[in-house]
């Protein structure tokens, strides 16, 4: 028999148990606020000329709309993947591969963990100093503002593909080693297959993550209010685009900025949650 | 409209062949827009791009000329606000094709630049840094004198009903509201313009924050550009800070009147801000100051901005099209531009500085050459 | 030397040399991508160094990040300004939004109907997914505007705290560390709750059989347990909030003074270099100086970092765990 719990002491439980869930809700509001407000002062702006139409960057007049920061946001972006997610695998398997315990592998995962610590504002300044500075292939250019967001999209890729390719079967690899497939081949057609829906689970929420960054483009990728697709060229980003349109005063222009947030809000999400959908569908991570 | 192009003309006339030219396109142009013929076909070869950062305080304007440049040769002008500090920066740095300030640079920035050759100032258009303020139910010009404003931005006068704002504005009625100063958080033209007028008047500023794109300001909230102080003046109320008129007139701020060198009380306006153009004396490399000027109708924090350029871009790494387009846009500016500058409330520049402007653009050379004109 | 936990192909004896070229060319190529990542990273940091060299050799380090006046345009580099209000908004991001995090994180493990467990995380995880640049665009025509009011009540009616009292100005450092303190939650909230999942079952039933409440439970059981995994979790936040940059820049006002309270306007190391490195660019040593800021950020971060996978590692220990996988962010 359980003997009766006292009034105090069951009164602390429940005023504990109110401040938990208080916290959770609290932890909730801004996500709340920040989803109304995108919707409320930025749908008013969104229409059929504000993706087909460059900003005019004239003082009078309308303003026009971001078709140039979406594309470039997509260009930049998509490099930046490229680059980031095969290298960010590729180090994932060496550590898991091959590297399991040796001081040199813990070195690289230490610095790995190092690099989603570092700003993404020191990022930029890096690409800035080293690339823009110095004149490689021209001034600001699109694909310097994809190196940048490359540097910081590769630990988050590296690390959550060391997570999935960790969680692959050893008795997989062993079973096509022992039947004689020489290793490259297990790498290939066995280790990568299998955790291949973990692998894009995690490129996708990193691309997700670089999608929205802004630091690292201030003044590598700089901005233009014409659509280009040359990405040896300054180029326009949605995140940019907001970051300068805060800073109008002008009520049009700001209605454009809450337009471009839920724009770029709606693409991280899209990417977030195919991301999920993927992982919920496999069988790892 | 014909006899307000004439001092232009006249004075390009003076000049060389190439200046003559250029006014000769500009007839050119006009009268083909109707027909839309073979002759506007030439100048829109140009095409291109030409990457352009710096001043905010012209930049209303150089995105209006932009726009209508495009139009006019098919060039593209990707013009960025990053403040005067960042345009003589990156010009310096090479990565743009020209530079935009609204103080002219000083020796050791020109020494700085001549790594890449010889830095050459345009001044484009004049126009008027206002005291811009939000203040509810406050809808008229405050007047204002130099100590005033330097005390309200030194966070000395801290109430709009401080007596010392009362004591000349009987007329109007000041609420208790407290003051929040916006000053900028960049290195900008606008900036120095601005010291430079409140310490001619105010010794406390003068040795305390003094004069420069940057200064470590007593108070206040710091914002980027010109755009940044306008939109940092709207959305707080009892703001007061100093921006360029068309963004004063874009947001409907109320500004002041300001007291002048001559002892008026003169409103920022077209006329006002040409007057402080007048009678100035013009140094050879045309770095000159339009601040407290001496006229009696002049406003006193009128201020002359520039293009920054090099005298011979092909050595600083331009190729011969992009020269003759950076030419073109030169001309453009000194051209058509100047009255589309008056749209915006951007007043042109005074026939002499006009003139040493042209010539300026004329002697722009390519790798040693005279650079043809289009 | 590196052998995985299985065979390695090279002790299969009937493999011609030829056809082992492919392995050896996957393993060189996979060791030469790691290699390069450490390459990068020393790069990355000489580069830094020597170019924030400048600055050091002209002012000292000393002179650097304890004097306390910015102005770029005389010359003047002081740090102390932006070190004062990155260290500010952090301690205000981490005040408000560990207890926060935490508070979720064991509602969510411990308290939380089994059905509300995934949403409740999923919509945590979501804070994450907005950008830096919407939350300041948020902070901006939204936070600053609507909490002023109850930020002058605040300041008036608890002036005698200190950091607390007289004039509110629109944008300042709380309102910058109330939206860092959002930005960090999901991370806190993510390693929290994978710390709290490693509590041992049995400590917790033990802890109920001996008639504990649900709170008694997790104030004995849980919390002690996770006490070290918690720590490295606001480490980690700590680590985002002295980082991030624009939301920072578009709410603290941009002013490199040392206010009076919390309510005045106030620099970050990282909103400066932000601002300042296009006009940096000509100028050497105001280059220099903002590469010496990031440098600062830099190491720490680096710092912060090593102390928070001290934290994790620790608790991993005393559970006897793999590191939670949330820990790389």
């Amino acid at each position: 028999m359980i003997a009766p719990v006292a009034a105090r002491r069951r009164r602390t439980d429940q005023v504990m148990r109110a401040v938990l869930l208080g916290g959770t809700l609290v932890a909730l509001v801004p996500l709340v606020f920040v989803v109304y407000y995108l919707f409320k002062q930025g749908i008013g702006a969104i229409s059929w000329d504000f993706f087909t139409t460059d900003p005019t960057g004239r003082f009078l007049g309308p303003p026009g709309g971001v078709k140039s920061a979406i594309v470039g946001t997509i260009m930049i972006v998509g490099l930046a993947a490229l680059i980031a997610i095969p290298l960010g695998i590729g180090v994932a398997l060496y550590l898991v591969e091959y590297g399991k315990q040796n001081v040199f592998s813990n070195v690289v995962r230490y610095f790995v963990d190092v690099m989603t610590g570092v700003p993404s504002i020191v990022f930029g300044l890096f690409i800035y100093i080293v690339l823009v500075l110095t004149g490689i292939g021209g001034n600001f250019a699109g694909w310097k503002g994809s190196i940048a967001l490359a540097l910081l999209m590769l630990p988050v890729v590296t690390r959550s593909a060391e997570v999935v390719l960790g969680l692959v079967p050893n008795s997989l690899r062993e079973a096509a080693l022992a039947l004689g497939a020489p290793r490259w081949k297990v790498v290939f057609r066995i280790v990568l297959p299998t955790a291949l829906p973990g692998l894009i689970t995690g490129s996708m929420l990193a691309v997700a993550r670089g999608a929205g960054e802004t630091a690292p483009l201030l003044f590598t990728a700089f901005a233009v209010n014409a659509t280009t697709w040359n990405l040896g060229e300054q180029m326009n980003s949605l995140p940019i685009q907001i970051f300068n349109d805060v800073r109008q005063p002008q009520a049009n222009i700001v209605e454009r900025a809450w337009g471009s947030a839920l724009t770029l809000v709606a693409m991280i999400l899209i990417l977030t949650l195919i991301a999920r959908l993927i992982q919920r569908r496999s069988r790892f991570a | 409209m014909n006899n307000r192009l004439m001092p232009g003309c006249a004075a390009l006339a003076a000049t060389l062949a190439l200046g003559v030219a250029a006014c000769g396109s500009d007839a050119d142009n006009a009268s083909s827009t109707a027909s839309s013929g073979a002759k506007t076909e030439q100048p829109a070869q140009l095409g291109g791009t030409l990457n352009g950062a710096g001043a905010t305080f012209p930049q209303p304007v150089y995105q209006e000329w932009a726009a209508r440049f495009q139009e006019k040769v098919g060039t593209t002008v990707n013009y960025q606000g990053i403040g005067s500090g960042g345009g003589i920066a990156q010009f310096t740095a090479g990565t743009v094709d020209f530079g935009a300030t609204d103080s002219a640079m000083k020796d050791e920035e020109i020494t700085a630049a001549q790594a890449k050759g010889e830095p050459v100032h345009i001044p484009t258009v004049l126009g008027a840094v206002t005291i811009s303020y939000n203040l509810d139910g406050v809808d008229s010009g405050l007047k204002l004198d130099g100590a005033t404003i330097a005390d309200i931005f030194l966070g000395k006068i801290k109430t709009w009903n401080d007596p010392k704002l009362t004591a000349g504005n009987e007329d109007v009625k000041l609420p208790s509201t407290k003051i929040t100063v916006c000053h900028r958080s960049d290195e900008s033209g606008t900036t120095k313009n601005f010291t430079q007028f409140l310490a001619a008047y105010s010794p406390a500023w003068e040795s305390g924050p003094g004069v420069d794109k940057s200064v470590k300001w007593p108070t206040g909230t710091g914002a980027k550009g010109n755009d940044g102080v306008a939109a940092c003046i709207k959305q707080n109320p009892g703001a007061v800070g100093y921006v360029e008129q068309a963004y004063a007139l874009a947001n409907n701020f109320t500004f002041a009147s300001v007291k002048n060198k001559s002892g008026n009380f003169v409103a920022p306006t077209l006329e006002s801000t040409s007057a402080a153009g007048q009678d100035l004396d013009i140094p050879e490399d045309l770095r000159l100051s339009t601040i407290d000027s001496p006229g009696a109708d002049a406003y006193p924090v009128a201020a002359l901005t520039f293009l920054l350029v090099y005298q011979d871009p092909c050595k600083a790494g331009m190729d011969e099209q992009g020269a003759k387009r950076l030419k073109a846009w030169l001309d453009y500016a000194l051209g058509d531009g100047q009255e589309v500058a008056s749209e915006l409330q951007y007043a042109k520049l005074p026939d002499e500085l006009h003139t040493k402007a042209q010539a300026k653009v004329d002697g722009l050379q390519c790798n040693g050459q005279a650079i043809p004109g289009t | 030397m590196a052998t995985g936990t299985v065979a390695s192909g090279d002790r299969i004896a009937s493999r011609s040399p030829l056809s082992r070229l492919p392995d050896r060319l996957l393993r060189w190529v996979l060791t030469g991508l790691a290699a390069a990542i450490l390459l990068l990273i020393a790069f990355f940091f000489i580069r830094l160094a020597t170019e924030s060299e400048p600055v050091f050799s002209k002012y000292g380090v000393i002179d650097f990040v304890f004097s306390d006046e910015w102005v770029p345009s005389q010359e003047l580099y002081g740090a102390l300004p932006l070190l004062v209000g990155t260290i500010i908004t952090s301690v205000i991001a981490l005040a408000i939004g560990v207890p926060v995090a935490v508070a979720s994180a064991l509602y969510i493990t411990e308290l939380a109907p089994q059905r509300l467990k995934q949403p409740l995380t999923i919509l945590v995880e979501l804070l994450a997914a907005v950008p830096s640049v919407v939350y300041g665009l948020w902070g901006v025509f939204v936070l600053i505007p609507k909490l002023r009011p109850a930020e002058q009540w605040f300041s008036d009616t608890f002036a005698f705290l200190p950091f607390v009292g007289g004039d509110v100005a629109g944008p300042n450092s709380f309102i910058a560390g109330l939206i860092l303190a959002i930005m960090i939650l999901p991370i806190v909230s993510a390693i929290s709750r994978e710390v709290m999942a490693t509590v041992p079952v049995e400590q917790k039933e033990a802890a109920l059989a001996l008639g504990a409440t649900r709170w008694e439970m997790i104030r004995m059981a849980v919390l002690p347990y996770s006490r070290a995994g918690i720590s490295g979790a606001a480490m980690l936040g700590l680590g985002r909030a002295i980082g991030e940059t624009i939301a920072a820049t578009l709410v603290i006002g941009n002013a490199a003074v040392i206010g009076d309270s919390i309510f005045s306007q106030g620099y970050t190391l990282a909103a400066v270099i932000a601002n300042e490195f296009g006009e940096a660019a000509s100028d050497p040593t105001h280059r220099a100086a903002l590469i010496a800021a990031g440098l600062v950020l830099f190491v720490l971060t680096l710092i912060v970092n090593a102390l928070a996978r001290y934290f994790v590692l620790r608790s991993e220990r005393a559970t006897a765990r793999r590191v939670p996988k949330g820990m790389a962010g």
